[in-house]
């Protein structure tokens, strides 16, 4: 999500889905973040804090509307405002210290990925309120703190109890984040809407294994993710291992093709295997090229050679295996980018 | 080096692999030097000969192998779909090792091709043979089927 404002070069390998944004009402400097996430060092990056002003929510009352909505360069915009008990001097005339704290939570996320951001802002508001209702105003008072000069042993102490309530919230977000996209899109992998199938098209072009025998790993990434039906698995002999594995990915200068190399680990034969390559072309993705296999030879390695489309350099290589009803499972599933594979020139 | 005919007892046919590469390519180099087929061993890959899917274009590179497990022979069969819209199965550098020649390998391994090609649905087979083919091997050719239809000119760059 780091290439959120189109910068490559802090492309983040993880690949973040979204980023979080809680925000507090200063009564001297306006809406302050008082957390982001997944890196609080996006707070001080103009690029990240540059949508946030001209998001509508501040010109509402808080409770007025269920939330409301931004896109902004690509990237939609989700936030919702509520109130928060207060036990903090304010500094500002007028204001009581229980005269409550308004916070704004708001969720980004890429436009093909839109479907999920309404539920998204909601369960994470939830989520945030029922848990930290009461201790934002501390979070608050230790985010002022921070700016005074002199940290006496009390401020210090302040700033501290801001931090542990901080890193509480953190982790309250990750795990509803991760829970949410683990679980919300194995719910909706059989909807037939535009919307889910950008947002998978989405997840495949970032990399996100679709393949249902295989989940994405690492510490940042979302370990349960599975895009299709995981009751779909098929033998426990098949299920262990991956099926078919690529083994070489070439991109053909002289003739504009596209080479994959795809070999069939299995020891035995797989039959009624179709094989597309496809690209996105706004909202849509393209078949680039379709291949039927009626039968695929126990550790052969087959070569599917597609053409190349000017000008898109993102491509996805999918194989599905077609069952005796005619249920299709798809069993590899790999984005390959053209800037990134070998180029043969001769 | 075999004095009789072969039979089918006394090889495999089977699709190429791309442990196969080293084979290939040497017979490959031989079947260049003899008929000048503009071979470019830089453009043959260790993928290339793996069976290949494409739009409008199927292939297949076919390998007789001796139970040894010495590749003596190689062909490359190939269905592609014209602008009149018929697949058209082709037989291409066809080459035995030397050594080979002779023997009946190359006939083995066209018998098996032309079943493959026919289970493609492909509606006709062509054969590239060279520019100056010998008469007794187009005779050999005529007797399964196959006559000479075309003058293929070529102009290299």
């Amino acid at each position: 999500m780091t290439d959120i404002f189109n910068n490559s070069t802090e492309k983040n390998p993880h690949e973040y889905l979204c980023v979080v944004y809680v925000m507090y009402f200063d009564e001297k400097k306006g809406q302050i973040p008082l957390l982001m996430y997944p890196d609080d060092r996006f707070r001080s990056n103009k690029k990240y804090m540059r949508p946030i002003e001209y998001h509508p929510i501040w010109f509402l009352e808080a409770e007025d509307l269920d939330h409301i909505d931004l896109e902004y360069k690509g990237y939609a915009f989700f936030g919702k405002k509520f109130t928060a008990k207060s036990d903090r001097k304010k500094r500002r005339a007028g204001l009581e210290s229980e005269t409550p704290e308004t916070i704004v939570i708001i969720v980004s996320l890429p436009i093909e990925l839109t479907i999920f951001g309404d539920d998204l802002v909601h369960k994470l508001t939830d989520e945030i309120r029922n848990n930290f209702e009461d201790q934002f105003y501390e979070v608050i008072e230790s985010e002022i703190a921070r700016d005074t000069v002199i940290k006496t042993p009390k401020v210090q102490e302040r700033i501290t109890k801001g931090k542990k309530i901080k890193v509480f919230m953190r982790e309250l977000i990750d795990n509803t984040v991760k829970t949410y996209f683990s679980n919300v899109i194995t719910k909706i992998s059989d909807s037939p809407s535009l919307k889910t199938q950008k947002a998978i098209s989405y997840f495949s072009l970032k990399g996100f294994k679709l393949s249902d025998l295989s989940t994405y790993g690492g510490e940042n990434g979302f370990s349960s993710v599975e895009l299709f039906d995981s009751e779909k698995r098929s033998s426990d002999e098949f299920a262990s291992n991956q099926p078919l594995s690529i083994t070489d990915i070439n991109h053909i200068e002289i003739s504009q093709e596209l080479e994959v190399t795809v070999k069939n680990n299995t020891d035995r034969d797989l039959t009624n295997v179709s094989i597309t390559i496809t690209h996105l072309k706004e909202f849509f993705e393209k078949d680039v090229m379709q291949q039927e296999v009626d039968f695929w030879f126990p550790y052969e390695e087959l070569l599917f050679v597609s053409p190349i489309v000017p000008h898109i350099d993102e491509y996805l290589f999918s194989v599905t295996l077609q069952d005796e009803e005619g249920n299709g499972q798809k069993i590899l599933t790999q984005r390959i980018d053209l800037k990134s594979i070998k180029k043969i020139t001769s | 080096m075999l004095s009789d005919e072969m039979t089918d007892k006394d090889i495999i046919i089977r699709n190429y692999r791309t442990s196969d590469y080293q084979a290939t390519l040497e017979i490959l180099k031989e079947l260049n030097e003899l008929y000048d087929i503009g071979f470019n061993e830089n453009q043959w890959r260790e993928s290339s000969g793996l069976r290949q899917f494409k739009p409008n274009l199927k292939r297949i590179t076919l390998i007789v192998e001796l139970k040894s497990g010495e590749v003596v022979s190689m062909g490359v069969i190939e269905a592609q779909k014209n602008t009149l819209g018929q697949y058209i199965g082709y037989l291409q550098n066809w080459a035995t090792k030397k050594g080979f020649i002779g023997l009946g390998v190359g006939k083995l391994l066209a018998d098996r091709a032309i079943q493959i090609l026919q289970s493609w649905g492909c509606d006709s087979i062509r054969i590239d043979l060279p520019y100056k083919t010998d008469k007794k091997l187009l005779d050999v050719f005529g007797k399964t089927g196959f006559h000479p239809i075309l003058t293929v000119l070529e102009k290299r760059f």
